[in-house]
């Protein structure tokens, strides 16, 4: 029995292939839900999508929006009609071209797989295209195609982050005859091409000699899958990894041990507790104001967060127009929070219910407010839930207090409002705090619709201004991001936003 | 023993069946929404209400089991409401992983355990028994996470010998088996010599010994064999146990295995993932189950199925 077992555990091992010096292994927190792009909902499959396909446009590594498929684009005088001029040298890993056909298969195909539950949003703008996602229309009214390089698209009202929306990862170019295991088999046309992926455990690339971008500066490119962060910070000082995101809870110690290998950037991301504006004493603002004034941001930061962020006056994190940084944030003072809540009808305080999900990170942070808040007059029951009900919960309107955060889809202060703040986007579509104020829907609509960049400036100023008076959130602090990078590695940098990186120029110097 | 195994195994649908409802139930009842993790931020209220539907998750909840059932019944245990892939196909790429670390870690437990509760049994109080009373003391009482983080610090990051993670060749499979078996090393230990103490004292032992037989004849061949049923009992137990997923060790060692694959589903509230991952671990637990007891009969001649 014993001669049995052992045999079989000699017979299942296999050999694990060595990388050479043009290999590079990267990591992921959890496996890529699909890598169909019209199913990437999230960071992993949207990562790896951005090194296998192209799009029409696409973002690089300090989050600026640049050529892709299309060398060029403009917007008529309206904002509404965008017309796209492709490239000609593009071609699939497959060898067959891309056209603006290929291009206008693909936005049908996103939309046709709605009912099967495909990331449409980012297409959905474009004339028609909501009727045809629904089966109501037989084709996309304002999605045509002149010629082989040139689409033109005409969308439902102007939009100035229309550009944006097609550097998702859902909107990227996919053949137009595919097979049915494309979601576990891509074929692509972006600088990396598909070899194999195991689930749970890694995904294989290799790189495109072809590309029109020129190949990448390495050959291969691993993609391992390692859920627990302490590992991943095995892995990279065991040489595995070339980088790595240093874990919260081991900030202090790699800042005094790898300081020459880290690298730094703020991150397009905001943490805060959506407060539900719907609800009880919440409705009024002063109560809201108070539960502000009770947190001790500055302190939590530093002390929770080892002070990775800037704390927040709004919304908009530093990096992107319409970022304020001479706003000041709320003050620490449960004195003064007192007196609001006795101003606002509630002298013996207020009891809320904060609900958040099993995150280590956010459960400390809770804690923290929760005692903060005591001394303001606010008892917080913490209700602990996973993501999804949690989620569900607070999308449903039934949490008080809801401690998340928000990640920018693309780079631009739109991502950082019209979900979050617009009254239509209230609780799945990203306004947790179910605020509705007609006068900031209407400093949104223009903000979004206007060609003017100076104007779209401003108006983001203004919004956020009226937002952080309004305090529908408990502004928190806006995280940086802090990685670990080999010695040996170059022409890598922490992207902007999480599609940004590419590994176009990341190598090992031998 | 034909007649016992058919038995048996119609005995266990029923009890599968059991499992299947209360799984059913747990999970309708349980809050959470698997739309919400389909189709992620900014999702319009529309389109969870068409989803929904597309997924008869509105339907009422005795409509759904009979559709579910019908498909159990096929053979086709649904498909993931998260990746679209069939989940018997997840399954059946994950389960050989977690059979080879299962594996390991039981060889490792019962090779390791056994030999030192022999040993322990057989001179009792002295110095080995009493340093190995108090390493499986420990084995119990450490918790895997740490047990599992410290020995890649030590084995990976310091000393290089094994890799720190992740699937492949023998050497990756050393650090999860040693950290999944620990607990059991010790079990196994402690119940081996307890059992063989016993034993040792019995009067079938010393004639055995008054006959001139050697002593280690004594203690294997007539002082083993009777103290091994209670620790198959617990082989066979912790088997099981490894075999339907160890989701911590398999998290920390980034294995690719059924743990992760039910801790997925589960956080996603991927309800075809979960109810077929339990049906079919169930499954899995009951033919190990069966097992320990035909080995019983083969310990001991005095069991007997027919």
């Amino acid at each position: 029995m014993t001669r049995s077992l052992l045999a079989a555990v000699l017979v299942l091992a296999a050999c694990e292939g060595a990388g050479g010096p043009r290999s590079l292994t990267y990591y992921f927190t959890a496996d890529p839900r699909s890598l169909d792009p019209a199913f990437s909902t999230d960071v992993p499959s949207g990562e790896l999508i951005a090194t296998l396909f192209d799009n029409v446009t696409q973002f690089d590594a300090d989050g600026r929006l640049v050529p892709g498929l299309a060398t060029r684009w403009e917007a008529d005088r309206t904002g509404a009609v965008y017309t796209f001029h492709l490239r000609r040298d593009a071609t699939f890993h497959d060898g067959r071209p891309i056209t603006a056909h290929t291009v206008r298969a693909s936005f049908r195909r996103v939309l046709s797989l709605a009912s099967k539950g495909s990331r449409t949003w980012t297409l959905t703008p474009i004339l028609g295209a909501a009727a045809y996602a629904a089966g109501t229309a037989d084709d996309i009214a304002g999605l045509a195609v002149p010629d082989d390089s040139t689409v033109v698209i005409t969308l439902e009202e102007p939009l100035n982050v229309f550009p944006k929306l097609l550097a998702m990862p859902a909107s990227a170019i996919v053949p137009e005859s595919i097979g049915p295991d494309f979601s576990e088999r891509p074929v692509g046309s972006g600088p990396w091409k598909f070899v194999s992926w195991s689930h749970d455990d890694a995904v294989l690339l290799a790189a495109n000699a072809e590309y029109w971008g020129g190949p990448p500066a390495s050959d291969t490119l691993r993609v391992r899958i390692i859920p627990e962060p302490l590992t991943q910070a095995a892995e990279f000082e065991f040489g595995q990894l070339a980088v790595v995101e240093v874990p919260f809870s081991e900030t202090a110690r790699w800042e005094a041990e790898h300081a020459a290998e880290l690298q730094r950037r703020a991150a397009l991301r905001a943490l805060y507790v959506a407060i539900n504006t719907r609800r009880g004493p919440l409705q009024d603002v002063r109560v809201r104001r108070a539960l502000n004034l009770g947190v001790d941001a500055g302190t939590m930061l530093r002390n929770v967060m080892s002070g990775r962020g800037v704390l927040s006056a709004g919304a908009i994190p530093p990096g992107l127009e319409g970022y304020d940084s001479t706003r000041a944030p709320y003050p620490y003072d449960p004195a003064a929070a007192r007196a609001l809540l006795a101003e606002a009808g509630y002298p013996d305080g207020i009891t809320l219910k904060l609900w958040r999900t099993q995150r280590t990170e956010l459960a400390r942070i809770a804690q923290a407010i929760q005692q903060s808040l005591a001394l303001a007059g606010v008892t917080i029951e913490i209700v602990e839930r996973d993501a999804s009900s949690a989620r569900a919960a607070s999308s449903k309107g039934e949490a008080d207090l809801f401690l998340t955060d928000w990640y920018a889809d693309y780079p631009d202060p739109e991502s950082f409002n019209y979900p979050t703040f617009y009254s239509k986007n209230a609780g799945s579509g990203g306004n947790r705090a179910f605020y509705a104020d007609p006068v900031t829907d209407r400093m949104i609509m223009r903000a979004r619709g206007t060609p003017d960049a100076a104007l779209k400036d401003s108006l983001s100023r203004a919004i956020d201004a009226r937002i952080f008076d309004a305090a529908p959130w408990i502004f928190l602090w806006f995280p940086a991001d802090l990685w670990a990078e080999r010695a040996d590695v170059t022409g890598w940098e922490i992207p902007a936003i999480f599609n940004g990186q590419r590994w176009r120029t990341a190598r090992r110097v031998p | 023993m034909t007649r016992f195994l058919a038995w048996r195994l119609l005995v266990v649908l029923p009890t599968l069946f059991g499992v299947l409802v209360v799984a059913f139930l747990l999970l309708h009842v349980a809050p959470g929404d698997p739309v919400q993790a389909m189709v992620g931020e900014r999702a319009d209220s529309a389109t969870i209400v068409r989803l929904r539907a597309e997924l008869h998750l509105d339907e009422p909840l005795p409509k759904r089991f009979l559709l579910y059932t019908a498909g159990i019944v096929r053979g086709d245990l649904g498909k993931s409401y998260i990746t679209g892939r069939p989940i018997l196909g997840e399954l059946l790429h994950r389960f050989p992983y977690t059979l080879r670390l299962a594996l390991a870690a039981m060889l490792l437990a019962v090779s390791g355990g056994m030999l030192v509760g022999i040993v322990g049994a057989w001179r009792p109080g002295g110095w080995f028994d009493r340093i190995m009373t108090l390493g499986a003391y420990l084995g119990v009482s450490f918790p895997v996470y740490w047990v599992g983080l410290l020995l890649i610090l030590i084995f990976a990051v310091q000393l290089h010998w094994l890799p720190p993670s992740g699937s492949g060749g023998l050497a990756f499979l050393v650090l999860p088996a040693l950290t999944l078996g620990m607990r059991s090393v010790a079990v196994i230990a402690r119940m081996t010599r307890a059992a063989m103490q016993e034993v040792l004292q019995a009067d079938y032992i010393r004639s055995a010994r008054a006959i001139g037989l050697g002593e280690r004849r004594v203690v294997l061949r007539h002082g083993l064999r009777n103290a091994l049923l209670p620790v198959i009992t617990v082989i066979g137990l912790d088997f099981g146990s490894y075999l339907t997923g160890s989701i911590l060790t398999e998290t920390i060692f980034s294995w690719p295995g059924v743990g992760r694959f039910v801790l997925n589903a589960i956080s996603k509230r991927d309800l075809p993932a979960i109810q077929g991952s339990i049906l079919f671990l169930s499954v899995v637990f009951v033919l190990v189950n069966l097992v320990t007891d035909l080995v019983y009969a083969k310990a001991d001649p005095r069991i007997s199925y027919d």
